[in-house]
């Protein structure tokens, strides 16, 4: 990419100090929400070879290279120098930007200098021009004087030098867009006129806007667009060449992926060690906005990760250890099994293959379902300089087009990749003919899991019904017939000459994600402050339409009082004799026979079941509380086992009896269960089980507190206390 | 190991790109309960159909179990499983072997293999009685007592207890051809009721397989209706008709296929990646819907490290610590942990509530933004796979309903939805198509694919990449594109459609393979099985007539457009003949790119461009190509090339 070299002229008179046309920020403030744009891209971007440079007119002081004492070139001041921005450089600049106490100072003159300052840094020490992109935006109210001597002198000199001109003015009349600004003053006027004029005789796409434009084009996201590189050179085969010449085609192909799903920016994880100053970073203001210079002085430092080994052994009474890195080899799990693959081996499994892009077959294209698309779509032109392979892939692509048909084909990019399948699609547009390709599922990427239709509701016996309440009656499905087309988008906007045209096209939408990201960034560099909310145009396409939604109100309104959905109320609590009967596939009284076969106590090797059973047969609190106690026993007896064979046994277990009792609304049952667990935890009852009670709080089985059940008396602060683990003991198993 | 897990979650929740599948938390475990009786060792009557059946319902079961188990360990490889044959003359659990000292737990279960994530020792067990190596034959032998079947559902009990005990989801599978074990003495009938119960407490769900036979058809009201309760996870009642098998012998479809094709639908756990979501119809129209995933690349498990110091081989659990940089290396906290981005030369940083709140826009929702036709969604209009919804009771009654009668009108009127949705909280929002799926079953009336919606993500503007200039397509005559109609028409894949079942990845079965045979301590296979190589004698069979043909006209083609092209040799005349604007159908005209490539030129453009000194706005590989088409060296800096095309201009 070229160099740049782009010099802003600012007007900083103190009529930019004044606000305008109902605007609550100054000139200034507004018209540098622009520039800030364009520095913070500047900024953004890693290159070095973008070069900014700043220059103020109608500043108290003078300060440029072409002032010799005369006037002309009076009340313009170099800010910053032609050169790379960075952020300590952008914080110095942006303190100088502030209206000034004088009107005097010759825009025109400040270009000069401007032109002045480009000649001199692009120029090589060959004294010839460096290729750069040169460009001057001046940014003015247009309420200063303008000389407009020489102008045709400066416009040839601009012109020679290849400059882009760029004025935004503020407040500036512009029809196309339709801003007129009433009464305006006479010499705005004729500046007006005179920047226009000078402007008209600039090449180079030289332009005149007025803020208000640009400044509303600021909210549109720039997407950032990537050039796609080939990921694929070579034939496309219809047959083997190799074995069969006579009887095979092949066209020199590229290939080079069309969609690329955008990442957001990526980020770096750094530390700044705790107490460390800076922490509100969010309320500072933008002087100092939380940031380290790179790299990072001490203040924040990069985040490393160290990995450690462990394998279990039963001889530890945690039940694993650490090992050496050393000591291991590298290998595959093969279920359970570890096998353990030599260094000379370490390709074996891998399944030797040769580049190739090769046609498999042909289907029709409605045949083909799009939810079967697997990702990233990527388009296959001829080789441009092999006018034999743009015709014949010219012939494939429109005998597919003709035929309604796509190809399948495999695809292995380069040696020794893994194969791909992919369907291949005409694409004819824009003076372009190519093969759109998409990847195709292989038999493993797919898992069916079955789901009962949705046209007919087949009963427990295996009768089928067409009428059903999960089945859509005719009132229903002309409603929603009714409101889809009401809601029909296809010709919902409009384009640039008024015709209906597609609403919510790709071109329209932007990652929220990635343009969130940006934004916050830039906002924090320039302006500083806490994170906002998103910008509007990101968050454009979460509703509906509002006027297409208001017009189909009536038959929105008559799909929901025919759909009749009703929400579930909050869950009636399972309370003693209200919960619902469970019963097997026949209906058979399951219950009734539980009572008569099963004793009411709590057994080691069922105790899920026949605690529910318990807790279901209950008919006082007492049985509840008493399968509370005989839970707790079992699972003080499960924990006598050393080691942790038991231990999710016993979680799941006390799982159970949680969520019962979050049901039964008995929390006080379950709470002086686990406290009382807890305490024989560590008072070692059960040997050394601190792995155990860290399972429980990463499982959450603490306490039940007052936000899941009303009645409880344990405060969440409680409830996240309790989890914790007792400090008086080391967090580690010493090192013996 | 929880502890690992805990840490892997939060190493993922770092991650930007999170991928679907880590979310799957939950974990499944499946015990085949195989019956063993003489009914189900009889082999099916003789054929002289080559294709016949010929296994036993319990072998063709077992053999099923065999397969099953190794595609679980390539496809779900956390996942737990287990065969207990029952009814057999022998008998063994966990720790007792077959001639256990005193009582026998559960008599005549034979537990072939324990519920666990499947080892190389599970997988040869499976495969001797698969191939009736030695004892095979002792282990398949039916006992004359009667087998009780409370005895059974115990024995399942206890495996899931002590192996399984905080699955997410348990099932037993029972294959038995036995509608009413227990016809005659209705205590033991009562003793199995209550241990179903059990079981269904304990939160396993029991799948039954049922097989007739040619002159019984299983009846499953008898029996399994009384111990089979509703997976109360599918939250609604809505049903799939049952399958029924056959032991039939020659003709139909084998008992195994049909088996292995159903017990495959089902082995893996309807896993849903998102429920309670809400879905908005329109303003003020909501109902609930789940999220499956149902298309998931498998790659090959990556490679791990293997500890060898002990007794036997281990594979080592790895932990990640972070730690500060900077002379005393400390490790830290995630609250410690902020996210910098470069920008201007700095650091620019946002502390971990920003960042989720950066990553906020709202709760999770699908929402309907309109309808629009089918066809407006293009085939390159492709980012990521689709997630399939379903509707759920669970929040708003009668949300099915609704659901269906959309399901309805997107299939009749060839329509989709387009809605913004955002899967889990603080998940990026998407924009998606809505579209539907029609159900389709395979040979065996298996459901293939549902009835339902799928979620087909859309791309945004920043995901299109920019294609670059390219040349004016040269467009094929019509004779030539006859040439290649021919050829295309003959070679249709097999009913018109790409069957995903047909091509297994060849390198992930490439991976098992070796790892497979490296465990077993088998000869390592070396040739390669790719099902995804086009089939090039078919081809040749089937259109090389055609193709050869189609070879000669664009032969001539070429020939003629190289030579209007270029004026032949001489290169006298170099007007185009494709420059015409009338060539390609249009369907859309975008942005009209006009960035004319060098290979697009003509002489006159050149002489301008070399006159206006822009040719070195061409880059160094354009100008090389260049070239390379008028037979020059391409070699040299850019200034050279640039020299050399004005030389070849000044010619011309």
């Amino acid at each position: 990419m070229s160099k740049e070299a782009t010099v802003f002229v600012l007007d900083l008179g103190s009529t930019m100090g004044d606000c305008h046309n109902g605007r609550v920020e100054s000139d200034l403030d507004y018209a540098m929400r622009y520039v800030y744009d364009k520095m913070a891209d500047t900024m953004s971007s890693t290159r070095t070879t973008l070069n900014t440079g700043v220059i103020g007119f109608r500043t108290n002081v003078t300060n440029n290279p072409l002032d010799d004492g005369d006037e002309g070139y009076n009340n313009i001041s170099v800010l910053q120098p032609l050169g790379t921005l960075t952020m300590p450089l952008f914080n110095d600049l942006k303190a100088k930007i502030t209206p000034s106490q004088t009107e005097a100072g010759d825009a025109i003159s400040a270009i000069v200098v401007a032109v002045h300052m480009i000649e001199k840094y692009t120029m090589l020490k060959s004294g010839k021009p460096g290729s750069y992109v040169r460009k001057i935006i001046l940014v003015t109210d247009g309420q200063g004087r303008m000389d407009d001597e020489l102008l045709d002198d400066i416009a040839t000199k601009i012109n020679q030098m290849g400059i882009h001109l760029t004025v935004m003015g503020v407040d500036f009349d512009d029809a196309d867009f339709g801003f007129k600004e009433e009464d305006k003053s006479i010499i705005k006027q004729e500046n007006e006129k005179l920047t226009r004029g000078f402007v008209e005789k600039c090449n180079n796409d030289s332009i005149v806007a007025t803020a208000a434009e640009v400044i509303e084009s600021l909210s549109t996201p720039k997407v950032k667009e990537v050039k796609s590189i080939p990921v694929y050179q070579g034939r496309l085969c219809l047959g083997d060449p190799e074995k069969y010449p006579e009887t095979a085609m092949y066209i020199d192909v590229k290939r080079s992926f069309f969609t690329k799903a955008a990442r957001p920016v990526s980020a770096k994880s750094v530390v700044i060690p705790l107490g460390a100053a800076s922490t509100q970073s969010s309320h500072t203001l933008p002087g100092d906005v939380e940031m380290t210079d790179a790299p990072p002085t001490g203040d924040a430092s990069d985040v490393r990760t160290g990995r450690s080994y462990k394998v279990k052994d039963p001889t530890s009474d945690l039940g694993e250890k650490f090992v050496d890195y050393e000591d291991l080899q590298k290998g595959y799990g093969y279920g359970r099994t570890a096998v353990p693959i030599s260094a000379s081996d370490e390709n074996v499994t891998k399944l030797e293959t040769f580049q190739s892009f090769s046609i498999i077959g042909f289907i029709p294209t409605d045949k083909y379902e799009q939810y079967f698309t697997m990702g990233e779509s990527g388009i296959t032109i001829a080789q441009q300089v092999n006018d034999k392979a743009r015709v014949a892939l010219s012939s494939l692509v429109h005998a597919l087009f003709e035929l309604e048909s796509y190809a399948v084909a495999r695809l292995v990019s380069k040696d020794g990749k893994d194969p791909q399948i992919l369907l291949l699609a005409p694409y004819i547009e824009n003076h372009l003919e190519a093969l759109i390709d998409v990847p195709l599922p292989f038999a493993e990427d797919i898992r069916m899991y079955r789901f009962p239709p949705l046209d007919r509701v087949i009963t427990a016996s295996g009768a089928t019904l067409e009428t059903h309440r999960y089945l859509p009656s005719s009132d229903l499905d002309d409603a929603m017939s009714e409101y889809v087309d009401s809601m029909d988008l296809s010709t919902f906007d409009k384009d640039d000459e008024g015709n209906p045209t597609e609403y919510m096209k790709i071109e329209d939408t932007y990652s929220p994600i990635v343009h969130r990201i940006l934004q916050a960034i830039r906002q924090r560099a320039i302006y500083g402050g806490p994170v906002e909310p998103p910008a509007e145009i990101l968050t454009k396409w979460s509703e509906p339409p509002a006027e297409l939604a208001m017009k189909s109100t009536g038959r929105l309104e008559k799909l929901i009082s025919v759909a009749d959905v009703r929400k579930v109320p909050p869950k009636v609590k399972g309370t003693r004799g209200r919960r619902e009967v469970i019963a097997p596939l026949s209906g058979l009284d399951i219950e009734s026979l539980l009572v008569k076969n099963k004793p009411n106590k709590i057994s080691k090797e069922n105790a899920i079941p026949d605690f529910r059973q318990m807790l279901a047969a209950a008919d006082k609190d007492e049985t509840i509380s008493d399968a509370v106690k005989g839970m707790s026993e079992v699972i003080k007896d499960l924990l006598q086992v050393t080691g942790d064979a038991n231990d999710q046994r016993c979680q799941e277990n006390i799982k159970v009896v949680r969520e019962e009792m979050i049901d039964y609304e008995f929390p006080e049952f379950y709470n002086n269960f686990i406290r009382d667990l807890k305490k024989r935890v560590f008072k070692k009852e059960f040997g050394n089980k601190r792995e155990f009670w860290q399972t429980i709080r990463l499982a959450k089985l603490g306490l039940i507190d007052s936000t899941i059940i009303s009645t409880s008396d344990v405060s969440p602060e409680e409830a996240t206390e309790f989890l914790s683990i007792p400090t008086e003991l080391p967090t580690r198993r010493r090192e013996s | 190991m929880a502890d690992k897990e805990s840490w892997k979650k939060e190493e993922e929740e770092e991650e930007e790109d999170y991928d679907e599948s880590t979310f799957i938390t939950q974990k499944d475990a499946v015990l085949f309960a195989i019956d063993v009786s003489k009914t189900m060792l009889t082999d099916p009557p003789p054929s002289n159909d080559k294709k016949a059946e010929k296994d036993s319902p319990t072998l063709a079961a077992i053999k099923c179990a065999y397969q099953i188990m190794q595609q679980r360990i390539i496809s779900s490889p956390k996942d737990m499983m287990g065969v207990l044959l029952f009814g057999t003359e022998q008998s063994k659990f966990q720790d007792e072997d077959a001639s256990s000292r005193g009582g026998i737990q559960y008599p005549h279960c034979y537990l072939l293999s324990d519920l666990n994530i499947p080892d190389i020792e599970d997988v040869k067990t499976l495969k001797g009685i698969v191939e009736n190596e030695e004892g095979a034959r002792e282990i398949l032998e039916p006992t004359r007592e009667p087998v009780s079947m409370s005895n059974m559902l115990f024995c399942a009990n206890q495996i899931f207890t002590t192996r399984a005990p905080n699955f997410g989801s348990r099932r037993l599978f029972i294959i038995t051809d036995k509608d009413d074990p227990h016809a005659a003495d209705k205590n033991m009938r009562n003793q199995a009721q209550v241990r179903a119960k059990d079981l269904y407490d304990l939160g396993v769900i029991i799948e039954l397989f049922p097989i007739s036979h040619p002159d019984h058809e299983f009846d499953r009201s008898k029996f399994y209706d009384d111990i089979i309760y509703r997976d109360a996870a599918e939250g609604s009642d809505l049903a799939l008709p049952p399958t029924a098998f056959k032991s039939q012998g020659g003709g139909g479809i084998s008992l195994l296929s049909t088996l292995i094709s159903d017990i495959n639908s089902k082995q893996v756990a309807k896993r849903s990646l998102f429920s309670h979501m809400p879905f908005e119809i329109g303003p003020s129209l909501k109902i609930t819907v789940k999220g499956y995933n149902l298309l998931q690349k498998q790659a090959p498990a990556r490679n791990c490290f293997i500890w060898a110091g002990g007794e036997t081989l281990q594979i080592a659990q790895g932990e990640t610590k972070k730690f500060s940089g900077g002379d005393v290396a400390r490790e830290v906290q995630k609250v410690e942990i902020k996210k910098a981005y470069k920008f201007g030369g700095t650091n620019v940083m946002f502390n971990p509530e920003e960042q989720k709140e950066l990553k906020n826009f709202g709760p999770p929702v699908l929402r309907i933004i309109g309808f629009k036709p089918r066809s407006m969604l293009k085939i390159q209009d492709s980012v990521k796979k689709s997630t399939f919804i379903y509707p759920s009771e669970e929040d708003y009654v009668g949300s099915t309903r609704v659901f269906a009668a959309l399901w309805k009108k997107l299939v009749k009127s060839k329509i989709m939805g387009v809605a913004w949705f955002i899967a889990r909280s603080n998940a990026s929002p998407a924009l998606v198509a809505i579209l539907p799926s029609e159900e389709r079953f395979d040979d065996s009336r298996v459901q293939v694919i549902p009835a339902g919606l799928w979620l087909y993500p859309l791309p945004f503007a920043d995901d299109i990449r920019e294609p670059g200039p390219v040349p004016k397509p040269l467009i094929a005559s019509e004779e030539l594109t006859t040439s290649t109609r021919k050829i295309v028409q003959q070679l249709q894949l097999p009913g018109g459609i790409y069957d995903p079942s047909k091509y297994p990845n060849p390198s992930l079965q490439w991976h098992y393979k070796i790892i497979q045979a490296m465990a077993l301590e088998d000869e390592i296979p070396t040739v390669q099985e790719d099902k995804t190589m086009p089939k090039f004698r078919q081809i040749d069979k089937r259109a090389g007539e055609y193709i050869n043909e189609w070879g000669k006209i664009l032969d001539e083609e070429a020939r003629a457009s190289q030579k209007s092209r270029y004026g032949g040799i001489d290169g006298t005349d170099l007007k185009r003949g494709s420059d015409d604007d009338d060539g390609p159908p249009k369907k859309k005209i975008k942005v009209e790119k006009n960035e004319g490539t060098l290979a697009d030129m003509s002489v006159d453009d050149l002489k301008n461009a070399v006159e206006r000194g822009t040719l070195k706005k061409f880059t160094l590989a354009d100008l090389r190509d260049w070239l390379k088409t008028k037979g020059l060296s391409s070699s040299g800096k850019k200034q050279d090339l640039i020299d050399r095309i004005e030389q070849w201009v000044e010619d011309h």
